[in-house]
C-alpha cells in the first residue's frame, strides 16, 4: 500500500565523528539512485541551527513530507527535530533518525566504503517504514460536561473547592444527604482532627453554597465508561431505584482508607481498651472521661512503625482536647523510644502547660497490657515499670478498606492485597509522572492525616483544571503514537483489555453487550503489545504501525548478507545499550543491523515472520532487563511470540535458534556486546537458510500461520497478564499446554500451506497430489483438509469419482 | 545575513546563530564537553572559548553561547585560546582524573599531567550539568539536579535519595561527556520496586 510521499535524507558529518569514518559522498550517491528517496543532502551538523534551517528550507523547496536524519541517537535528538521542524509541517512519526554515528561509524571498525554500505541498508529500511506511514490528523481532546469527584472521601471537598474557585463545574458524589453528617463521621477515617473541624466546616459550607458544585447522593459506583473528556459514570440508587448515569469530562477519585480496631490484640476490648476511632466516638457521645487515660503508640508492636507519626499526632490532638475540656483527666502518652516526639517547640510548651506526660519505653522489650496496668521497660535505667490506666487507647490498624477497594476496582486501579492503592506504574511519557495524583486523592493512597488528604484533593483538582482549561482553549491534543481500534474488525473479545497495562482500553456500551472497544488516547502509553496481540488486527498503533515495521523488516531483510543479523532493540534496553556502546566508541561485530522500536512488545509475530520470509537468516530481539519493562510485560509477551516463531521454524525444518530474545541493561554496553557477538557467531556457524523453492513455500506458510486468528488466539491466551505474579507462573500443566499449542500451530501451518498452494496454482488438487506438493504424509494432511472443508476455507468437488480440493470462490 | 570572520575565513551567519553554530557549519571544529545539541547551551566547561576582537583588544568568549554579530573577528586557534584551553584541561585533569574521555581530550592538546592538587583520584564528573539539562529538557522528568554548593556540589537525585521521578531512560548516561553518569545512574534511579503479588483487576 504505497503512499504518496516525498522522503528527504540528511546525512550528518558530525565533525570528526562521522565524516571520516563513513564515505558520505558514496552513501549519498547510492541513496540518490534509490527510487524511494527524493532528496539527499550532507550537512555538517543537521541538529544545529544552520543545519535545521537547511532542512526546513529543503522541506519547503522540494515539498518533502518525510525526513530521515542519519546522525546520532534518536532517543535524544528526535524531540528536538520534532519541535524545530513542526513549523515546517512535519509531525511526530514523520521524522526518523538512523544512528549512523553510534551504530555504524564508531563501532563497526569497517572501512568508510563498507560503513556507507551498512548505513545505506539502515537508511533504506527507515525510508520503507516512512513510506507506508499514514499520518493521522492531530485531533484536539474535548472536555464535555462537569468534572466528577467520586468515592466519597474527604478530599472531595478540597477538590470541589478548588474547582469552584476556578469556576469549573463539578459534581460531587457522596453517600450522605447533608454535609453536616460528614463532619460527624469524619473521625472514622481521620481521628484526632477535632481542631480542624471549624476549618473543614468552612470548606464544606463554601462548597455547598457554590453555584459550580452539584451535590448528588448516590449508592455504589457500578461502572465508568468512556475516555478522558467524556465519561459515563453509573451509580446504583441508594433507595434501590434504577441506576443513575451521569456524564463527566474528568474523574477525580477521593478515597479514604479504613481504620480498624486492634481486634483482640493488645488487650483491646472495645470498652476500656479502645482505639483512636473509638476514643473519638466516646468523646462525641460520652464526653471526656475522668481518671487516668493512657495513649499507647503501639505501631511498632503492630508491625507498622511507619505509622507511628500519624498515630502520635492524633493521640496528641486528642490528649490536648481532653486536658483543655476536663481538668480531672490525667493524660499520658506512652511511646517507643526509637521514634521522636512529633511536636513543634510551641506544641511542646503547650504540652507541658497542659501537663500531658510523654513517657518513652524501650522498644526491645514489648509492653504488656494487664488489668489496670501496662508494663514497660524504662529506656533510661532499664528497669521494668508499671503504668496504671483507667482507659487505654491504642493505635488503629490502617488499610484501604472494602468500599475504596470496590471503587478502585471499577476505576481499574492496581491493588495489591495488603498494600495501599497504587496508581498506574507506567513511566513512559514524563507528563505522566504525577498524573496518578490527578486521579486519586485521600488516605487510601497511603495513610495520611486530614491536612495531607485535603492537599491531595486540591492538587488533583489543580491538575484536572489545567487539562480542562487547555481543552477549553483547544490546545489539548492527544498524543500521536497511541492505539486505535478499527471498529469494523473488533469483535469485542477483550483480549487487549486483559493484557493492557495502562488502562487505556475501554468497552463501548452498546446493544448486545459492551462491544466494540475503543482506546483513551490520553491514557494510552503507546506500548503496543495489545496491537501486536489482537487476533484480528483490529488494533493499530497510530503513526507507528505494524505495517511500518513490516516494511522496514522486509526491505532490510532483502538487503542483508548471508551472515548478517537483523536485530530489534527497544528504546529502554537494547537500543539504549547500543547507543551507549556507540557513545563510548566500543567496537563490536559489524554484522548486526539494529532497528528501533519503542517497546519490544510492539513486535507483531507477523513482523518476525516477515523477516525470515524476505531473506533474513537470523533475528535477535533485545529488550529491557527482566522485570524492568517500561510497558509492564512487553518482554514477556515477546517471549511468547518468539516461542511461536521457534515452533514454526522447527516445523519448517530450520534451526530453532535462528530467533532469540535477549535483554540488555542500557548501562552495561559491554554485556550487550557480548550478547550480540555470541549470537552473530552462532548464526555464522549455522549458515544461511537455503532459499530453495520448497523452503520458500514453507516460509510463506510460516508467515500465513502467524496471521491466522486461531494461532493468534492461542498465543493471546498465553501472554502474561498485568496481575500475574511471575511468568510463566507455577508452570502448571506446562507440558500439556505446550503440546496443545504445538498441535494448534502445526494444524494451522498445514492449513496455511494448503491455502497458499491452492491460491498460487489456481487448480484443483487430489489428496495425494497435495501431499506430494507439500512433501507431507497423507494421513495427517487428510485430517487437516477435511477440517478446512468443514470450516469452509476450501471447497471439495468430485470429478471421476475422486475428491478434488479447490479454492472456494 | 551577518558577515563575520572566523580564523581569517569570511563566513555568513543568520541572526540567532551562535559562534559555535557558525564555526561548525563552516567546517571549523571547536572542542566542547558540556555542549549537546539536544539541550540549550550552558557555557559551563569553557572549553569552547574563542578570542573575539573588540576594539583594539580582544576578549575570550564561550562560543557555544556567544551570538554571531556583524563584522565580528573571531580566532578559534590563536595562541591565547590554546593556552587557556590547556589551562582548563589541566584543571579538569585535577578535578576528574578518572575520566578516560577527559584524559584523551587533554592528550590531544598535549596535556598529560596536572600541576593542581588531585583531591579525588576516583572522580569522573566535571559538574557540567549536561545530564541535569538533558533530564529536564529532553526527557522532562527532572529527576536529577546539582546537590550542594561550591566545593561540595555534586550531581544526584534531590537530597541524594533515589527518587520516584526517574523513568530510567538512560539519557543522562548517553549524554555524559566523561562517563561519570554510569555509576551515578543507579543512585538516581534507585532499585525498581518488586511487586510481590497482584490481585486480579
Amino acid at each position: 500500500m504505497a503512499n504518496e510521499c516525498k522522503i528527504g535524507v540528511f546525512l550528518c558529518e558530525c565533525g570528526r565523528r562521522i565524516a571520516p569514518l563513513v564515505d558520505l559522498k558514496d552513501l549519498a550517491a547510492k541513496l540518490e539512485a534509490d527510487p524511494l528517496i527524493d532528496y539527499v543532502a550532507i550537512e555538517p551538523y543537521s541538529c544545529m541551527a544552520p543545519g535545521l534551517a537547511a532542512i526546513a528550507a529543503a522541506i519547503e523547496d522540494k515539498g518533502l513530507d518525510r525526513v530521515i536524519v542519519a546522525g546520532c541517537e534518536a532517543r535524544l535528538m528526535l524531540g528536538k527535530f520534532q519541535e524545530e521542524l513542526a513549523p515546517a509541517g512535519l509531525e511526530e512519526g514523520q521524522i526518523d533518525i538512523v544512528n549512523l554515528r553510534g551504530h555504524v561509524a564508531r563501532v563497526s571498525g569497517l572501512s568508510p566504503e563498507e560503513n556507507a554500505a551498512k548505513g545505506f541498508k539502515l537508511i533504506k529500511a527507515a525510508a520503507a517504514g516512512l513510506e507506508v506511514l499514514i499520518p493521522t490528523v492531530r485531533e484536539p481532546v474535548q472536555f464535555e460536561g462537569p468534572v466528577m469527584v467520586l468515592g466519597g472521601g474527604i478530599a472531595t471537598y478540597s477538590a470541589a473547592q478548588e474547582l469552584s474557585r476556578r469556576e469549573i463545574d463539578c459534581i460531587i458524589a457522596v453517600t450522605t444527604d447533608e454535609w453536616e453528617d460528614e463532619i460527624r463521621m469524619l473521625h472514622e477515617h481521620y481521628p484526632g482532627e477535632r481542631h480542624y473541624y471549624d476549618r473543614m466546616e468552612a470548606i464544606m459550607r463554601e462548597v455547598d453554597e457554590s453555584p459550580y458544585v452539584r451535590r448528588i447522593t448516590v449508592g455504589e459506583l457500578t461502572s465508568v465508561f468512556g475516555r478522558t473528556g467524556e465519561y459515563h459514570v453509573t451509580f446504583s440508587d441508594p433507595m434501590g431505584g434504577p441506576p443513575r448515569i451521569y456524564e463527566a469530562s474528568a474523574i477525580i477519585a477521593a478515597l479514604d482508607g479504613q481504620m480498624l480496631n486492634q481486634g483482640s490484640n493488645f488487650g483491646h476490648d472495645g470498652r476500656n481498651v479502645i482505639c483512636h476511632t473509638e476514643a473519638e466516638e466516646m468523646l462525641w457521645t460520652l464526653g471526656v472521661p475522668d481518671g487516668k487515660v493512657v495513649f499507647w503508640i503501639n505501631d511498632y508492636e503492630a508491625g507498622h512503625p511507619e505509622y507511628c507519626y500519624l498515630a502520635s499526632r492524633s493521640a496528641w490532638s486528642m490528649a490536648r482536647y481532653m486536658r483543655e475540656h476536663s481538668p480531672l483527666t490525667q493524660v499520658t502518652i506512652l511511646y517507643n523510644h526509637q521514634m521522636s516526639v512529633p511536636l513543634s517547640a510551641g506544641e511542646r510548651a503547650l504540652s507541658r502547660k497542659l501537663d500531658i506526660d510523654w513517657v518513652p519505653y524501650d522498644g526491645a522489650l514489648r509492653p504488656t497490657v494487664q488489668a489496670g496496668f501496662v508494663t514497660y521497660c524504662d529506656p533510661e535505667d532499664h528497669t521494668e515499670q508499671e503504668m496504671p490506666w483507667d482507659r487505654l487507647i491504642l493505635s488503629p490498624r490502617r488499610s484501604v478498606g472494602h468500599e475504596s477497594t470496590k471503587v478502585a476496582h471499577v476505576l481499574g486501579l492496581e491493588h495489591v492485597e495488603g498494600h495501599f492503592l497504587e496508581p498506574h506504574k507506567q513511566r513512559v511519557r514524563p507528563e505522566m509522572v504525577g498524573r496518578a495524583e490527578a486521579l486519586l486523592a485521600g488516605s487510601a493512597r497511603y495513610p495520611c492525616d486530614l491536612h495531607e488528604a485535603l492537599r491531595q484533593g486540591r492538587r488533583a483538582a489543580i491538575k484536572t483544571a489545567e487539562l480542562v482549561d487547555k481543552a477549553e482553549t483547544g490546545e489539548l491534543y492527544a498524543p500521536r503514537m497511541v492505539c486505535t481500534v478499527d471498529q469494523d474488525k473488533c469483535i469485542g473479545c477483550g483480549l487487549c483489555k486483559e493484557i493492557c497495562d495502562c488502562g487505556g482500553i475501554e468497552p463501548v456500551e452498546g446493544p448486545g453487550g459492551n462491544i466494540p472497544r475503543h482506546v483513551d488516547p490520553m491514557t494510552c502509553t503507546g506500548g503496543g503489545t495489545c496491537a501486536a496481540a489482537c487476533p484480528y488486527h483490529a488494533l493499530t498503533l497510530q503513526n507507528n504501525t505494524s505495517a511500518q515495521r513490516e516494511a522496514r523488516v522486509a526491505v532490510l531483510s532483502r538487503e542483508l548478507g548471508e551472515d548478517e543479523v537483523l536485530a530489534f532493540g527497544c528504546a529502554w534496553g537494547g537500543l539504549a545499550a547500543a547507543d551507549n556502546a556507540g557513545a563510548k566508541g566500543l567496537a563490536y561485530d559489524p554484522r548486526l543491523y539494529m532497528l528501533r522500536v519503542g517497546c519490544i512488545g510492539q513486535l507483531d509475530p507477523s513482523v518476525l515472520a516477515r523477516a525470515f520470509l524476505e531473506g533474513a537468516n537470523s533475528l535477535l530481539l533485545i529488550g529491557c532487563p527482566p522485570e524492568d519493562c517500561h510497558h509492564s510485560y512487553g518482554l514477556d509477551h515477546t517471549w511468547s511470540r518468539v516461542n511461536l516463531i521457534k515452533k514454526l521454524l522447527g516445523l519448517c525444518g530450520f534451526d530453532r535458534r535462528r530467533i532469540a530474545l535477549a535483554h540488555a541493561d542500557l548501562n552495561r554496553p559491554e554485556d550487550y556486546i557480548r550478547t550480540v557477538e555470541s549470537f552473530a557467531e552462532r548464526m555464522a556457524e549455522l549458515g544461511p537458510i537455503e532459499r530453495t523453492e520448497e523452503n520458500l513455500e514453507k516460509l510463506a506458510g510460516l508467515y500465513a500461520t502467524v496471521n491466522a486468528s486461531r494461532v493468534r488466539w492461542v498465543l493471546g491466551a498465553t501472554l502474561r497478564r498485568p496481575w500475574e505474579e511471575v511468568y510463566p507462573g507455577n508452570q502448571r500443566n506446562a507440558l500439556a499446554f505446550d503440546r496443545d499449542m504445538m498441535g494448534v500451530v502445526s494444524e494451522e501451518f498445514i492449513k496455511a500451506r494448503v491455502s497458499n498452494l491452492l491460491k498460487d496454482t489456481q487448480r484443483p488438487y487430489q489428496l495425494h497430489e497435495l501431499a506430494q506438493a507439500l512433501n507431507e504424509d497423507e494421513k495427517p494432511l487428510m485430517d487437516s483438509v477435511r477440517e478446512m472443508v468443514g470450516e469452509g476455507l476450501i471447497g471439495r468437488m468430485h470429478k471421476d469419482g475422486k475428491a478434488h480440493y479447490v479454492l472456494r470462490a | 545575513m551577518l558577515n563575520l570572520t572566523i580564523d581569517g575565513k569570511k563566513v555568513e551567519a543568520e541572526p540567532g546563530w551562535t559562534l559555535l553554530d557558525t564555526a561548525r557549519q563552516n567546517g571549523i571544529e571547536i572542542p566542547t564537553l558540556c555542549y549537546h545539541e539536544a539541550v540549550e547551551p550552558f557555557g559551563a566547561c569553557r572549553l569552547c572559548v574563542v578570542e573575539v576582537k573588540i576594539g583594539a583588544g580582544s576578549r575570550l568568549m564561550a562560543s557555544c553561547v556567544y551570538p554571531a554579530e556583524e563584522g565580528l573577528e573571531v580566532q578559534t586557534k590563536s595562541e591565547r585560546v590554546m593556552n587557556v584551553r590547556r589551562w582548563i584541561l589541566e584543571m579538569l585533569l585535577s578535578e576528574c582524573p578518572a575520566s578516560a574521555e577527559v584524559r584523551e581530550l587533554a592528550a590531544e592538546y598535549g596535556v598529560t599531567s596536572t600541576r593542581f592538587e588531585v583531591k579525588n583520584p576516583e572522580q569522573e564528573c566535571i559538574l557540567c550539568g549536561l545530564c541535569v539539562r538533558a533530564c529536564a529538557q529532553v526527557v522532562g522528568a527532572k529527576a536529577i539536579s546539582t546537590v550542594g554548593r561550591g566545593a561540595g556540589k555534586q550531581i544526584g537525585a534531590p537530597y541524594l535519595v533515589p527518587g520516584e521521578d526517574c523513568i530510567a531512560c538512560g539519557s543522562c548516561v548517553t549524554v555524559c561527556p566523561t562517563g561519570a553518569m554510569r555509576e551515578r545512574f543507579y543512585k538516581v534511579r534507585g532499585v525498581p520496586p518488586v511487586v510481590m503479588a497482584r490481585s486480579s483487576k
